[in-house]
């Protein structure tokens, strides 16, 4: 019998408000259309309030990522109330050492943004990899199954 | 006699799925940035999500302007939900009705066709925030 995939779900934060932003939202879709296409999927964030009870299972059927542009961490929090526990949490001002001032609009983006963009990509994989690896040992990744105490 | 405003706040969704989501984005930085500075800022849709109650009070003092991308109208229900007063409500995917067959781009990039259709509900936008912020408040 055929071992069931497991795929990684990316939740970023997409702050509208600060370059950091911009930079979690073209990271996570960088992840999702080049870097691991076939382990990663995502969902819209804002889903948890708007949508229903198969949005809100988002985080207990995937090992989840959050990627955050700040360190309000709306994307770690939102999951984690209104969805489920996160398996990795990466913030953006923490990868690129700081608050990021750079542009928001992707018609503006400059060299500088494009390799923040890779950077944070980067490390977004090599979560997707470390939990993937983590499940191919039958060791579960930190949010994954838990049950309510 | 209508409320005279000082400032607008523009929220869309930002849906990471489709490029109708792109669209809403930069419909909105085109107002923000470019045609009304000032006049119109933005917030954090996650704040929102995640009940931040700074970004509570901002929709509840200040006008709001939602652009969906898609019929979930994520932005639209999540101001509502926070009490937000919404003056407007604009959603991407009705400017395609139009245009069957518009090859706007992806939710990473858009093309010169999407960013015409940025350009349009982005001076619909605009329309509203002149009347709801007139330069004079």
């Amino acid at each position: 019998m055929a071992e069931e995939e497991i795929k990684v779900g990316i939740i970023s934060c997409s702050g509208e408000d600060l370059p950091a932003g911009t930079i979690s939202r073209l990271a996570t879709r960088r992840v999702l259309e080049l870097l691991r296409p076939e382990q990663t999927v995502t969902i819209c964030l804002p889903l948890f309030l708007a949508g229903g009870e198969g949005e809100r299972a988002f985080a207990r059927d995937f090992p989840t990522i959050t990627v955050d542009g700040c360190a309000k961490q709306c994307a770690k929090w939102g999951t984690e109330a209104h969805s489920g526990p996160v398996s990795a949490a990466l913030v953006v001002a923490d990868l690129l050492g700081g608050d990021y001032a750079g542009q928001r609009s992707s018609r503006k983006l400059t060299a500088r943004d494009e390799q923040a963009v890779a950077l944070v990509a980067a490390r977004i994989a090599e979560q997707v990899d470390t939990i993937l690896a983590g499940t191919r040992t039958g060791k579960r990744a930190p949010g994954q199954g838990e049950e309510e105490p | 006699m209508a409320q005279v405003e000082s400032k607008a706040l523009l929220i869309p969704c930002s849906g990471i799925g489709k490029v109708h989501g792109l669209i809403a984005r930069e419909v909105v930085y085109r107002v923000v940035e470019e045609l009304f500075p000032g006049r119109a800022d933005t917030l954090c849709l996650a704040l929102l999500v995640k009940g931040d109650e700074q970004a509570l009070a901002a929709v509840r003092s200040h006008p709001c302007i939602t652009v969906d991308g898609c019929p979930r109208l994520c932005a639209y229900k999540n101001v509502e939900l926070a009490g937000g007063r919404i003056e407007q409500s604009l959603r991407v995917v009705d400017a395609f009705k139009e245009r069957k067959g518009a090859q706007p781009g992806t939710a990473t990039a858009l093309t010169e066709q999407g960013w015409q259709v940025t350009e349009l509900l982005a001076d619909q936008v605009a329309a509203q925030v002149r009347r709801l912020c007139p330069e004079e408040a």
